[in-house]
């Protein structure tokens, strides 16, 4: 018996102690990069195509002959979507693998649990979702906008004349830390506009939420109250977006009357609703697939063809803004280890300063000195009849990241 | 099961190890396994991450065999232990933030995102780690007790009391992802930076937390194997095998019930209270009722009604799910399934059953599965 | 009138939207000219809006012709089949063709090239507005005429109302006429002549609605009130009767959205019910033979859009013996081949179905994928109909509650009226003596199984036109649906459904006054409360021990 078990605790050591992700065989003219996105798990559909982002990246760049005279190999696993795992297996990464950096995380709370393992063994995480902002670490290069440089410009429009001269504002959202930070940072921002307390009602339904009746009643009854335009500010997510579109339509209103600003909602969120009657809804992000520039439609088919040639499980001709901005971490991570001429990570932190990248996007994004953030676009996206976005109103340039907001 | 250890309950617990451990050579084996791996960590010095997995591997089992404790001796199948588990980690958590706020000055994102400008009241004295154990055992005993109390007093049994306890773990974790409860919602807790002075994942803390956990493990391995040897363990068996019999031999079931439910609560709470500064983070996702069903499926592979049962199953099944989640990540919830199926189906004792396969079958002998339930009358009671 | 009142309560919502959208007194009383016209549907958002306001202004004098010829191109803009090449706007048959006539002109012309224009919201209503009131007027059929008075409705104050009357004048239709001069009457709230707006404060306030009480009270700050006794009683007569209205309308919402949730929640237990009563076997798959009636039901679409596409529309329906059969069939089969061995470890039997739940998600997860399903969502699913006041009928709840009506009235004919639902009514009560008069109670069992599955896989139907589709649907449901069970009683039809209706209109009730969150946890744990004190349930089934 003795035996049995010491055999059995010795298998699983060996186990652990295999190495326990894939990976070719290490060859040393290449420098590894580490993906951290789930596979499985409920965030398998939005994350699990941005492993596949980056490996394209990583070929695309290795086709021009790789970065400082190495080929970039990419090591990638699967999560689950079980926050704690992100820790462990990026902890794994960074020991064992010894990656240059990791691409990774799409929820807050994944990235708060990957923060202090980047920190501890001094690595570089890039961070491709637009999230709450109010953090800056050193080990970690925010690709995407936080809400100060995002939100606040879309909101703005939507008040505007331009817009539709927004008056009152019904807030719904997932309760947890994003939506109520956007929440908190836009209620400080319509006070210090002057905005009266009583323009606006907030509420929180629990994440995975999908009975929406009541509260579309209570944005009717919001909506019908005097004081001018209503629109609804959505920060629900998952499988919450579909759910609270179909019966927002269900029950009659239309984006001319209550507009809604989804600032979670993308393509996929879509897909399996019949979108005439949602037609003028809007989102804002910092890519949307309709953007006109030459990169973008580089990028679109050289994604089309990256899915055909390795029969990737996503669609062919959907790309989100997240895919973008992994893209970016990728070329960003290449220019700035390129600029240090080392893959050193205190090297290459010191090369992010003056980096500039023309993105799918259209705009040139940049580096700063005083932040690990990136300025991005804003573009306000308008659902159509056909499951997508057409681009209603894009800023003029990237404006500079904020990412401790000054409201709230 | 326990042979012919003296049972006199005049012998000081002490004393009773020696002869508890010698009636079970797999559970005493284990425990020289986990102390010869607590020592191999401090000597051998591995790759921290490694350590780190180990540690969280003793953390789970701790867990399984709190759950066995209740399963497999009592007959108690609850479905909500991750609360106990989450007890201890939240209060761990609270524990770490505070003492990391007071020792480096740096305000814990929590208070950022709720606005406070100082940590709210409840949250004194929580600087202090002792008076974080007491309270985090003190509370998971509390909560059990309150649950306990009412539903064995109004005979809440079987699959009732596990559904019952799965939506009690389903309500906390509604209650903790609310931003509102102010303990992190969704984002929980992270940021942990230091632990008694140290820097957080510095590789000695690292080991430190590893072979604390092993020692704990056999610990509660070494106690709970003398309680079920003792005679409260031989009620326990009465109670699971006939709890009605034994009420009417004069014994209050009520209170043996309620006793080692709150014994076994406090154990899986120190098992979070292990577990979190380990993995660096809390958050209500170790309240879903799907966690909570994984620990009685560790148990349930590794084979209940056994301590080492428990622990086997909780390192087996933990050990693939690191190691098959980034080498086979498509394959493993079809491995688990079939897993746990062949297990339910094959061997009723769990992986036990293999090594009573080509060992002497006498010492373990399949505890019992006495259908009491339907013996007993129509349904299911 | 029934007519009028719902086609109001749609009005009412939005008529916030009038003071906005009142066009400015244009001076430009020229014809309509088309090439400046079709430049600007192509020119910014502040172009587009001055030139279909001014179109609005004028659509009363306007000839038919051009008001038709405007409509054309506004909707092309609308359905983004309006192209533009350089301020020459192009009409399109469909969106992206290849080539299209000029706007202007009528001469063909290839579109490569060409923008089609996005609307902003603002711009959007506007031209929505206007292409409704081009079809009040030129529509070709009655239907088409009353589609564009609906549009108008929705933004009654953006419409001169020289335009309702010519509109109505010229109407041929008598129902559509009287809707028309409804409209028109409650249109003039701030008419200069007072027996015109009192008709309009009374024509208001018999379409009751949040919206008409906030358009009715605005009137309280006019000099009228103070100074007219008429008008004031008459308004305050108004208020109260639309406050009143408004109250029954939002109590009759509360009602119904209790109502459909509880129906969710029942169809969702059913099945478990009948299953746990009889076996004790606590099936945590429940939830998964949901997710594969949904599934077969999705696969009933595409059979039918491949094989009769007239029938597309009718699959709901086609999908109900589908849908059962499937999920019945995969039940009797978890039966056979697992639950029969576990019958005397109900615990064992648990974590089993617990391993078949994870089998089932990620198998349909590697085989379809992990997206949501696209349905195609007939008529009869979707959209709603205003009631009375505020409270609008959606159509896929009430399918669902339709849907759950019809599932308990068949599972109550199978166990009383069926030599099966004797036999399951039979066993469940006691086992043993069942089997000593002969019944074979593990052909009941699985038979049962089969039935409880194939419940849950009714469920998946209904279910489509309400949530979105994927592999993980089911795992919503399990702690939910037990604690109906647990509730109602376990064995009892009855109880499950009091135990249902019970939790949904509680949850209902709670979600306003502390949020969903809130409700969900005051609800469960009050339920938790309540089995600590009487576990057996509401209901209990008398059973012999």
């Amino acid at each position: 018996m003795v035996e049995f078990t010491r055999r059995s605790l010795l298998g699983t050591a060996a186990a652990l102690a295999a190495p326990a992700l894939i990976r070719p065989a290490w060859a040393a003219d290449t420098v590894k990069l580490g993906c951290l996105f789930s596979s499985s798990g409920t965030m398998a559909n939005i994350e699990g195509r941005l492993n596949h982002v980056v490996r394209m990246a990583a070929e695309g760049l290795n086709a021009k002959g790789g970065v400082n005279g190495r080929r970039i190999e990419v090591v990638t696993s699967d999560p689950a979507s079980d926050w704690p795992l992100y820790a462990q297996i990026g902890r794994q990464m960074l020991q064992q693998e010894k990656v240059a950096a990791l691409f990774g995380c799409w929820t807050s709370v994944s990235r708060k649990s990957v923060l202090p393992v980047v920190e501890q063994n001094d690595g570089l995480l890039f961070y491709p979702l637009h999230f709450e902002g109010d953090e800056n670490s050193k080990n970690i290069v925010y690709v995407n906008s936080p809400p100060a440089s995002s939100v606040l410009p879309a909101v703005d429009y939507l008040m505007g004349a331009e817009g539709v001269g927004a008056k009152r504002f019904f807030m719904i959202g997932s309760d947890y830390v994003w939506p109520r930070t956007i929440n908190k940072q836009l209620k400080a921002y319509w006070t210090s506009k002057g905005v009266p307390e009583t323009a606006w009602r907030e509420e929180y339904v629990p994440l995975g939420f999908s009975n929406f009746q009541t509260l579309v009643n209570q944005i009717r009854s919001f909506a019908a109250q005097p004081g001018g335009q209503p629109i609804v500010v959505l920060t629900v997510v998952g499988s919450s977006i579909p759910d609270f579109l179909r019966e927002f339509a269900n029950q009659g209103i239309r984006a001319t009357d209550v507009p809604i600003l989804g600032l979670d909602m993308v393509e996929a969120d879509l897909e399996g609703l019949d979108t005439a009657p949602l037609v003028g809804h809007l989102n804002c992000w910092a890519y949307l697939q309709a953007a006109k520039a030459e990169a973008n439609t580089r990028f679109l088919s050289e994604w089309a063809a990256y899915v055909k040639a390795k029969s990737v499980p996503f669609s062919a001709d959907t790309v989100i803004d997240p895919m973008v901005s992994a893209y970016d971490s990728v070329q960003l991570w290449a220019l700035a280890a390129a600029k240090a001429g080392s893959f050193d990570v205190p090297e290459v932190r010191k090369a992010f300063p003056g980096l500039s990248f023309a993105d799918p996007s259209g705009y040139t994004l940049t580096m700063g000195a005083e932040n690990n953030y990136v300025a991005r676009g804003v573009f306000i996206g308008s659902v159509n009849e056909k499951q997508g976005f057409d681009i209603l109103w894009q800023s003029p340039d990237a404006p500079k990241p904020v990412p401790f907001s000054p409201y709230g | 099961m326990s042979g012919a250890v003296d049972l006199s309950p005049r012998v000081p617990a002490v004393r009773r190890i020696g002869p508890a451990l010698g009636s079970d050579p797999l559970l005493a084996s284990l425990v020289v396994l986990v102390l010869a791996a607590a020592l191999g960590l401090v000597l051998l010095q591995p790759a921290p991450y490694l350590v780190n997995m180990v540690g969280q591997l003793a953390a789970f089992a701790i867990l399984a065999v709190s759950l066995d404790l209740v399963w497999g001796y009592l007959g108690i199948l609850s479905l909500g232990h991750g609360l106990f588990f989450a007890i201890g980690g939240y209060v761990c958590a609270m524990h770490l933030l505070a003492h990391a706020y007071a020792v480096t000055g740096t305000a814990p994102d929590l208070m950022q995102f709720m606005g406070w400008k100082s940590l709210p009241a409840y949250w004194t004295g929580l600087t202090s780690a002792p008076y974080a154990l007491v309270l985090a055992l003190g509370l998971a005993a509390a909560v059990a007790f309150v649950f306990g109390l009412a539903s064995f007093r109004s005979r809440v049994n079987g699959v009732y009391f596990s559904i019952i306890s799965q939506a009690l773990v389903y309500v906390a974790m509604l209650l903790m992802f609310r931003n509102d409860t102010g303990l992190g919602g969704n984002n929980g807790m992270t940021g942990f930076s230091v632990l008694f002075g140290w820097p957080m994942g510095s590789p000695g803390v690292v080991t430190g937390l590893a072979v604390a956990a092993l020692l704990t493990l056999a610990g509660v391995l070494v106690g709970a194997k003398v309680l079920v040897a003792s005679p409260i363990g031989r009620r326990m068996l009465a109670c699971r095998d006939d709890e009605a019999r034994l009420r009417t031999l004069g014994y209050s079931t009520t209170r043996l019930k309620l006793g080692i439910w709150c014994l076994s609560a406090v154990i899986a709470a120190l098992a979070g209270l292990l577990y979190v500064p380990q993995v660096g983070i809390i958050n209500p996702r170790v309240l879903s009722p799907d966690l909570s069903i994984e620990i009685a499926v560790w148990v349930a592979i590794g084979g209940m009604g056994r301590l080492g049962g428990a622990v086997i199953g909780a390192v087996a099944v933990n050990a693939l799910k690191f190691w098959l989640s980034a080498a086979m990540p498509e394959a493993w919830p079809f491995i688990l399934s079939g897993l746990v199926l062949a297990v339910v189906l094959g061997l009723p004792n769990g992986l036990l059953d293999l090594a009573a396969l080509r060992l002497r079958p006498a010492s373990l002998k399949p505890t019992s599965l006495k259908p009491t339930w339907l013996r007993r009358g129509g349904g299911l009671r | 009138m029934v007519e009028g009142v719902r086609r109001l309560g749609l009005v009412a919502l939005l008529a916030w939207g009038a003071s906005l959208m009142m066009p400015p007194a244009l001076a430009a009383d020229a014809p309509l000219e088309r090439g400046p016209f079709a430049a600007a549907l192509c020119g910014d958002g502040a172009a587009q809006t001055k030139a279909v306001e001014a179109f609005l202004h004028r659509a009363a004098e306007a000839e038919a012709a051009e008001i038709a010829w405007a409509g054309a191109a506004l909707r092309a803009l609308l359905d983004r089949r309006l192209a533009c090449l350089g301020e020459t706007a192009l009409l399109l048959d469909r969106t992206g063709a290849a080539e299209g006539v000029e706007a202007a002109t009528g001469t063909a012309r290839p579109a490569a090239g060409g923008r089609s224009p996005v609307l902003g919201l603002r711009q959007r209503a506007l031209v929505e507005t206007a292409s409704g009131a081009a079809a009040l007027l030129t529509g070709p059929s009655v239907e088409a005429r009353r589609a564009g008075l609906s549009i108008l409705e929705r933004r009654i104050g953006a419409v001169p109302e020289a335009f309702l009357l010519r509109a109505a004048s010229a109407e041929t239709d008598p129902g559509l006429r009287a809707s028309l001069a409804a409209v028109a009457q409650s249109a003039a709230l701030s008419s200069p002549d007072p027996a015109r707006r009192l008709a309009a404060i009374r024509a208001v306030s018999e379409a009751p609605s949040g919206a008409a009480f906030s358009r009715l009270s605005a009137l309280k700050t006019d000099a009228a009130y103070g100074s007219d006794p008429a008008f004031r009683s008459a308004l305050d007569a108004a208020l109260a009767r639309v406050e009143r209205a408004v109250s029954i309308g939002n109590g009759l919402a509360v009602l119904y959205n209790g109502l459909s949730f509880a129906s969710i929640l029942f169809m969702a237990a059913a099945g478990l019910a009948i299953i746990f009563g009889l076996m004790g076997v606590i099936n945590l798959a429940q939830g998964e033979f949901i997710m594969i009636g949904a599934y077969a039901t999705y696969g009933v679409q595409e059979v039918l859009r491949r094989l009769a596409p007239a029938w597309l529309d009718a699959y709901l329906l086609a999908a109900i013996p589908v849908a059962f059969l499937a999920s019945a069939g995969v039940g009797i089969a978890i039966e056979a081949l697992i639950l029969r061995h576990l019958y005397r470890r109900p615990l064992m039997s648990l974590l089993a179905t617990w391993a078949v739940s994870l089998f089932l998600i990620n198998g349909v997860r590697v085989a379809v994928g992990s997206q949501n399903l696209q349905f195609a969502m007939p008529s009869y699913v979707s959209g709603g109909v205003p009631l009375y006041a505020d409270f609008v009928v959606t159509w896929n709840r009430l399918f669902a509650i339709a849907f759950a009506v019809a599932t308990l009235a068949l599972t109550l004919v199978i166990l009383k009226r069926t030599p099966l639902g004797l036999d399951i009514r039979a066993v469940t009560q006691n086992r043993d003596m069942a089997a000593c008069l002969g019944i074979r109670t593990r052909r009941v069992d699985r038979l049962a199984f089969g039935f409880g599955s194939g419940l849950a896989g009714l469920a998946g139907v209904a279910l489509c036109p309400i949530y979105s589709v994927n592999p993980g649907m089911g795992a919503n449901f399990i702690v939910d649906s037990f604690m109906v069970v647990v509730l109602g009683g376990v064995g009892t039809v009855a109880g499950t459904l009091v135990a249902a209706l019970g939790i949904g209109s509680a949850n209902v009730l709670i979600e306003p006054l502390y949020g969903a969150v809130a409700a969900k946890v005051i609800v469960l744990a009050g339920i938790i409360l309540f089995l600590q004190r009487r576990p057996e349930g509401l209901f209990a089934v008398r059973r012999r021990r």
